[in-house]
């Protein structure tokens, strides 16, 4: 869970101590601050002389087990009844408790959740909860309070009365509030009351729970962020009219603090800002993908393929640029070397790259969920992007290299985010397309002559100097030769990972060693079939490279085959004709 | 990662055993500097058992060869790894210093 420009400044309400709650006399709240996380929410324990109140016990064992014996203190010094409110039904806001039985008493401590989260976790359901995405076990619960149920929908602004088995008696009445949100308002004896809102969108059951001048938020405002956005019960039309319901709401009810699940407790007017930026964003997000386990595991696996293929550029082009200084440090240019070399920080990227790397092979070996490995890619690609300077970037080194980098990253977000990566297959000669591709990687962009008759000011000798030397065209020392069958090729393709995909493959077999390479095109009736085939010595064994590359096929509209023999290595890639 | 020095008759020879990435580089680094430092002007990195090179190491091979480029040095790698031998190519690093097959390869040209 990315942490969304929570403002800096002292906590208002510190961790891990009793305080009083504003507007709300006799009142006190302990609330347990986590460092942002998916395994588990914050927790906040609320103390009238009534009732105590857990909100979100969180989904750590240990967290249950501090709650549990904060809570035997309280009940020690003034027995009282306990109930538990989900501000939703997900397993980080709630497994902590199922590892302590004093939870488990309904004599003690009854649980209090949304109708349809109340159902999921009676129910054991392991979709709705996310148990299934975060790989994590749970058992049913028993759900004593069922909240924003039909029954006291249909009769509005009549107060009801529930005894539980703890011994509490409550008031309930539910109605509407007049920022368009169902309301229902509990009454613990004589006490302060509690005010829930039904504020669905990142789950059909989160809601709102206000105390004095405290509002508990849930997952709110997370919930347009890649990886959370689009979770099973997700809506993008339900989560845009409660945040702007929840922006009136703290507007006119006196809140003055905002208590999220996760991350720091921020003021009323700091929230206000943040609920509009997610509601700014969660707008671009129609149409996105459902992120159940099946599609964060295709996630997680796009991100090993991606951050494989990002290892290998990043490396390259810090290693480009390296020698690009090296050479003006030969040339007594120590200052253009300088300027260069700060283009793109390699101890950064290194140190980026081996996070992920060390990342992965934890997760490889303790993780049941996808969902970490997921996050934990965007958050390093999210870091290269911001630590090199493309545009400046493409005028030194290979340009196309700079735009696969850019792509990869984008690509990346773009699914992480849900949505489907572009792939726009149209009618193309390929032909002509392949011709263009090994022309550009057998010429430097500036030719000799455009250099002698470049212009001598001071400012572009620098920029023609820089790419004369950070610029190597692949193809330029080697045979790479077109055999076309015929004089067109016509198939459906993506042009751009189409042409992306061809160069990987001439890169892959010129870096590991071929001398010559040679790409035939044949048209058939129903396909149409191109082959890139180099000699390499020894026999090369399955890289995590040839993965990418058959996705990346897919992208380009076809299909990706590889084959090695006696010496030769063939990609041979297939995509229908229009 | 591990590094082996041994002595031959046509210079001397680092076997690099590893990832060669941001804690390595460094270690790769003083290696180097020692034997330079010892009068050795002939060095050979034998890299038949590194998997991997980060930005850090590649900057480490050209201080190398900034420091090995006078009448008579000589700076070179041997047995390299695809994966390993891709960066050194498409970084234009062979245009540098010299990739042998092997370590007799390299040695019988110095």
């Amino acid at each position: 869970m990315r942490e969304r420009r929570l403002p800096a400044g002292d906590d208002p309400l510190p961790s891990l101590s009793w305080q009083p709650v504003a507007g709300a006399p006799q009142a006190s709240i302990y609330p347990l601050i986590r460092k942002i996380d998916i395994i588990s929410s914050n927790s906040y324990l609320i103390a009238t002389p009534d009732v105590i109140l857990v909100i979100d016990p969180g989904g750590l064992s240990e967290q249950g087990a501090l709650l549990s014996r904060v809570i035997t203190d309280c009940r020690e010094e003034d027995d009282r009844p306990v109930f538990v409110f989900l501000t939703h039904s997900h397993v980080d806001h709630f497994l902590g408790v199922q590892a302590h039985p004093s939870f488990a008493s309904p004599e003690t401590v009854v649980f209090a959740v949304h109708e349809e989260g109340a159902r999921a976790l009676e129910n054991g359901d392991r979709t709705i909860t996310q148990a299934d995405l975060l790989g994590q076990p749970f058992s049913p619960i028993t759900i004593g309070l069922h909240l924003f149920t039909g029954e006291r929908a249909d009769m509005p602004g009549i107060p009801g009365s529930l005894c539980f088995s703890n011994g509490a008696t409550i008031t309930i009445m539910s109605d509407q509030a007049p920022q368009g949100l169902p309301h229902e308002r509990i009454q613990f004896g004589t006490g302060p009351a509690l005010d829930l809102y039904h504020t669905p969108g990142h789950s059909p059951d989160s809601i709102c729970l206000a105390i004095g001048n405290l509002l508990f938020c849930g997952d709110l405002l997370f919930a347009a962020n890649p990886g959370l956005a689009g979770v099973t019960g997700w809506s993008q039309e339900a989560l845009i009219h409660s945040l702007s319901s929840l922006e009136h709401l703290i507007a006119t009810r006196g809140i003055t603090l905002v208590c999220p699940g996760h991350g720091r407790i921020i003021t009323a007017k700091d929230a206000i800002r943040m609920f509009s930026q997610v509601r700014t964003e969660a707008l671009t997000l129609s149409d996105i993908a459902e992120l159940n386990r099946e599609r964060a595991a295709a996630t997680a696996e796009f991100a090993e393929d991606c951050m494989e293929q990002v290892n290998e550029l990043f490396t390259i082009m810090a290693g480009r640029l390296a020698y690009v200084t090296y050479i003006l440090d030969e040339l007594g240019e120590a200052g253009m070397a300088e300027e260069a070399s700060a283009l793109i920080s390699g101890d950064t990227i290194d140190e980026l790259l081996e996070a992920f790397r060390d990342f992965s092979r934890e997760y490889q070996q303790k993780s049941s969920s996808p969902v970490p490995l997921m996050l934990k890619a965007a958050q390093v690609m999210g870091k290269l992007e911001r630590t090199f300077q493309q545009k400046e970037l493409a005028g030194i080194i290979d340009p196309t290299m700079v735009r696969r980098a850019a792509r990869l990253l984008a690509d990346y977000i773009t699914m992480l985010r849900g949505f489907t990566l572009p792939c726009e297959q149209a009618d193309y000669d390929l032909v002509p397309v392949i011709e263009a591709i090994i022309t550009g990687l057998s010429v430097p962009p500036l030719s000799d002559e455009e250099i002698l008759s470049g212009p001598d000011d001071e400012g572009d000798f620098p920029r023609i100097l820089l790419s004369r030397i950070g610029t190597r065209p692949l193809l330029e020392e080697m045979e790479c030769g077109i055999v076309a069958k015929t004089p067109s090729v016509r198939a459906l393709i993506d042009p751009g990972h189409f042409t992306d995909l061809v160069t990987y493959i001439l890169e892959d077999l010129v870096g590991t060693g071929a001398g010559r390479i040679a790409v035939r095109t044949e048209q058939g009736a129903s396909a149409a079939k191109v082959t890139i085939t180099g000699d390499l010595p020894g026999s090369p064994q399955e890289r995590r490279t040839w993965q990418f590359l058959r996705g990346l096929a897919e992208r380009a509209g076809g299909t990706l085959v590889i084959r090695e023999n006696e010496g030769l290595q063939s990609f041979e890639f297939t995509a229908r004709v229009p | 990662m591990e590094i082996t020095t041994s002595f031959r008759e046509g210079g001397t020879v680092l076997s690099v055993n590893g990832r060669i990435d941001t804690t390595a580089a460094p270690e790769l680094e003083q290696a180097i500097i020692h034997e330079i430092d010892k009068g050795t002007r002939k060095i050979l990195l034998d890299f038949s058992s590194v998997p991997y090179i980060s930005s850090g190491g590649l900057r480490v091979l050209l201080a190398t060869a900034k420091k090995l480029k006078n009448p008579g040095d000589k700076f070179g790698l041997c047995s390299l790894s695809p994966e390993v031998l891709k960066i050194m190519k498409l970084a234009g690093f062979t245009s540098i210093f010299s990739i042998y097959q092997n370590e007799g390869e390299a040695l019988a040209s110095w």
